[in-house]
């Protein structure tokens, strides 16, 4: 481990437990400190059944598709790719879809892993066609990702205009906390486990990115590490889908500059990712929730624009 | 088959497709139907030359024959562009400013979006189609967001006039617009009928053309130009297409089996004028109106490129 | 007559080709060797236009390159990479009549196909002038594409590495082809080779280099010792000079293993 992880790690835990007391008091209904030491009923009820719930689905979003991210970069051995970049996000949209139309009865959770089965049947396609076509250039891939996305979203779209709902489908793609509530988030704890499942595997996701070839040589089930690693990846996204609706970039940002300074060893930089992820899923709702008070906007358009910019200003750098 | 025999073989289908067009139910209609689907016609042609000869081109630039000009941010900008008119001026947005209006504004703001990103990314002599694709794919994530907060907050009844813009369909274009963008069209027909064995040249690549005497450098930015414009006039005469150019560029290479361009785009152009003209028959004589050109279209180009994914990776 | 003066490459921090001054002797056989990494492809590319210098001067007849217009440089000086793979279905003497686009911009006329003719003839691949290029065998595809560089009539041939996987016969007929055109034609070949056999037997002038620098420029007989080898390669060779031409032992040099 080198110093300057060992420096910077404070660093970015202090900053983070600034980030969760201020999502905890900026909303609509602005709360002080002093509101809170005060034992206000009030006050209390708004912040145990809204502000809280939120912050943990921001946190363990943010975390969870960053970590998603990192995970797909890793099996796809390409840094451009994440949920957004490989049709993951549409498969799981495509999947809720169905579940939704044919089974409008049925609650969240079976519509999730409807999501989930989608997602993982999608990912599993598209990871096996792009490592056969071996693609002379890095950017074809993600682009060959957006594509194979936007076929997916054809599909959809052929299903949705039969059965009138196209614009209700734009609806819940829009990623937005401000649903979040007690009562009807709880669903996104499942990617608790999961990060926790990915720090463990940390060091078998290092070894499936250096390839088929060397990670079986080293010992490791290659095929099994990279179902294993795309299932973990389709969790996190059909329950985040499912409570927020679709975030883009966080998956491709965050692994990115976190590799810039701390390289690719995800035995120790995994931290640092979910940290880093959740940091700015907290920055993004901040903005959107200041800019326009008291409305707020979508987190999916705040991370779009944010993140748009910051990855295009990575590439811009890294092409000069 | 002979070249010449399946290239007759191809116009026959077309002119087959156009006459069932024409006359499907028409009852010889002169004053009315046949005039109407006489000016649908006409934006077929013209938006099928577009996408032909755009994808084509854009195919032999990038060397790569899965790519299309038209996930480069165009179509996420037009679509930002018309929900913005319905979102601020209300459901009479886009008629408020005329149906030409609307084109020639369409037409200038993928322009200038070309520009922009051309300037931004081939600054210092850089000339990387990759980056100009990674970045196009970017502002298209980033626009798209942008789009659907939009379509959020306006009404059901304007969101269906914006789907209507999202979904390809022959019905929006007028004579006026079909005769600018003819115009247009002949203009750029020009330079690349002038540089259809320069394109044979660069088929080999990079390093071959510059080798054998190509100026690359000037070649790639005047043609991604072209590129632009033919991409703005087909998105704002018929709406996004997004992978038809793939199967349009794929399926010229088969039937042409020749390597010239000359062979190579103006079989693309039959093919693309033929899978519309099909697409618009099935929906009016066997979807009856359940579903849209466009849709349709999105959905079996899709599916092509799927299969010629696999099919691709299969043999690779 | 080609040079390079105070030629330079940098990526970034990195430097590639440093200060490189050379003449090439007009109407030889030149080969760049060197060790992996020693800039010898990019010392190439660069005089081939395909790669931009960072700074320095590429000369044509004392005429800096930067400054011809692309198809006056293309009748000039020709380039051929690694045989280069693309997805086109050309025959041979298609891919051949590639090599008059500086000439007449595709459309031939009797010059054009008398110098198709010439060089399907010269590289002696008449026979296979209508099959189909992703057909051939590698040394097949590499004399068709040695053919259309050949048909570009220039006065200057630069080759990336053109024994590249070839067997052993399809290498000697390449090399035996570049050694004729110097010979009977005059034309001035300079070619980037692995081999330090075919560079010893074949070539008239050698170009030694390392770390992005010239080792050595000289004739093949003073390039080809063993003192000079060894201190370039950091490998024991033992050279023998015989009148019918060199061979370099580096395998298992006598003295080194017993």
């Amino acid at each position: 481990m080198t110093a300057r992880t060992w420096l910077t790690q404070p660093a970015a835990l202090m900053l983070f437990a600034a980030l969760c007391c201020a999502s905890v008091l900026i909303g609509a209904t602005p709360i002080g400190p002093g509101a809170l030491a005060s034992a206000n009923e009030d006050v209390w009820r708004i912040v145990l059944s809204s502000r809280l719930p939120r912050l943990a689905a921001l946190v363990l979003t943010g975390a969870g598709l960053a970590i998603c991210g990192v995970i797909l970069q890793q099996i796809v051995r390409n840094r451009f790719v994440e949920p957004a970049t490989t049709g993951g996000l549409d498969a799981a949209k495509m999947g809720m879809l169905i579940a939704l139309t044919s089974m409008p009865q049925l609650g969240n959770l079976p519509r999730m892993f409807a999501a989930l089965v989608f997602c993982l049947a999608s990912s599993l396609l598209f990871v096996t066609a792009i490592r056969r076509l071996r693609l002379r250039n890095a950017v074809l891939v993600p682009v060959i990702g957006l594509m194979y996305g936007s076929v997916l979203n054809a599909l959809a779209e052929f299903y949705a205009y039969q059965n009138n709902i196209m614009q209700s489908m734009q609806g819940w793609m829009l990623g937005d906390f401000s649903r979040v509530v007690q009562g009807n988030y709880e669903v996104i704890w499942i990617i608790l486990p999961i990060v926790v499942a990915s720090y463990l595997f940390a060091h078998r996701f290092t070894i499936v990115g250096m390839g088929a070839d060397m990670a079986t040589s080293l010992g490791l089930s290659y095929p099994a590490m990279v179902t294993f690693g795309l299932m973990l990846v389709a969790a996190t996204i059909a329950s985040t889908i499912i409570t927020v609706g679709a975030i883009p970039f966080v998956g491709l940002i965050i692994p990115n500059l976190v590799s810039l300074y701390h390289g690719d060893n995800l035995a120790r930089t995994l931290p640092l990712i979910a940290l880093g992820g959740a940091s700015f899923l907290l920055v993004c709702d901040i903005a959107g929730r200041l800019v326009i008070q008291p409305f707020e906007m979508p987190i999916g358009l705040t991370t779009g624009l944010l993140g748009g910019i910051m990855f295009l200003v990575l590439i811009w750098r890294k092409s000069r | 088959m002979t070249r010449s025999l399946r290239t007759l073989a191809v116009w026959a289908v077309l002119g087959a497709l156009a006459a069932a067009f024409l006359l499907a139910g028409a009852a010889l209609d002169f004053d009315y139907v046949i005039p109407r689907r006489l000016t649908r016609l006409a934006a077929i042609v013209i938006g099928g030359i577009c996408i032909a000869w755009s994808s084509i081109a854009f195919q032999t630039i990038t060397e790569n024959r899965i790519l299309t000009p038209a996930i480069m941010g165009y179509e996420a900008i037009y679509l930002l562009l018309q929900a913005l008119l319905v979102f601020a001026l209300g459901a009479g947005g886009p008629m408020l400013l005329g149906a030409n209006g609307n084109f020639l504004l369409s037409v200038a703001v993928l322009l200038a979006y070309s520009l922009a990103i051309h300037a931004w990314l081939f600054r210092g002599g850089r000339n990387n189609v990759y980056f100009l694709l990674l970045a196009g794919l970017v502002m298209t994530i980033a626009i798209s967001a942008l789009t659907e907060v939009i379509q959020y907050s306006i009404s059901p009844g304007e969101f269906a006039l914006l789907q209507g813009y999202s979904l390809a369909s022959f019905n929006r274009a007028e004579p006026a617009q079909l005769a600018i963008a003819a115009a247009i069209l002949t203009l750029v027909s020009v330079p690349v009928i002038r540089s259809l064995r320069t394109f044979d040249v660069v088929s080999l690549g990079r390093d071959q053309a510059i080798s054998l005497g190509v100026d690359y450098q000037r070649f790639v930015r005047l043609h991604l130009g072209l590129i632009a414009l033919l991409v703005a006039i087909s998105t704002s005469l018929i709406g996004p297409t997004a992978f038809m150019g793939i199967f349009v560029a794929n399926g010229a290479y088969v039937l042409a089996r020749d390597h010239r361009h000359r062979s190579i785009l103006s079989m693309g152009c039959v093919i693309a004028i033929a899978l519309f003209l099909c697409a618009q028959l099935l929906v009016e004589h066997v979807f009856n109106y359940r579903t849209t050109v466009g849709i349709l279209i999105n959905l079996s180009c899709g599916l092509f490129f799927l299969a010629l994914l696999v099919r691709r990776s299969e043999r690779a | 007559m080609i040079s390079v003066q105070s030629l330079r490459k940098r990526y970034g921090e990195k430097v590639v080709v440093e200060d490189v001054n050379l003449d090439f002797p007009a109407g030889k056989l030149t080969s760049l060797i060197g060790p992996n990494g020693a800039g010898k492809t990019t010392l190439l590319m660069m005089m081939g236009r395909l790669l931009a210098r960072s700074s320095g001067e590429v000369r044509l007849e004392g005429e800096d390159i930067a400054v011809l217009r692309p198809a006056d440089f293309a009748r000039r000086i020709a380039t051929l990479r690694q045989s280069p793979d693309f997805n086109l279905r050309l025959t041979v003497d298609e891919l051949v009549a590639y090599g008059r686009f500086p000439y007449s911009r595709g459309f031939l006329t009797a010059e054009d196909h008398a110098a198709i003719e010439q060089a399907l003839a010269f590289v002696e691949i008449d026979h296979l002038r209508r099959a189909y290029i992703d057909e051939l065998s590698g040394g097949q595809r590499q004399m068709a594409f040695l053919a259309m560089t050949i048909a570009q009539q220039t006065d200057c041939l630069l080759l990336d590495e053109p024994l590249n996987n070839l067997d052993m016969k399809h290498a000697v007929g390449i090399m035996r082809a570049l050694r004729r055109l110097c010979d009977e034609q005059g034309r001035t070949v300079i070619l980037v080779v692995h081999d330090i056999n075919f560079a010893a037997n074949y070539s008239d002038h050698i170009v030694a280099m390392k770390g992005g620098r010239v080792f050595r420029a000289a004739p093949v007989a003073q390039v080809v010792t063993s003192a000079c080898l060894r201190e370039l390669y950091g490998l024991d060779f033992e050279v023998s000079a015989r009148p019918d031409g060199y061979f370099c032992n580096y395998f298992k040099p006598m003295g080194i293993c017993k």
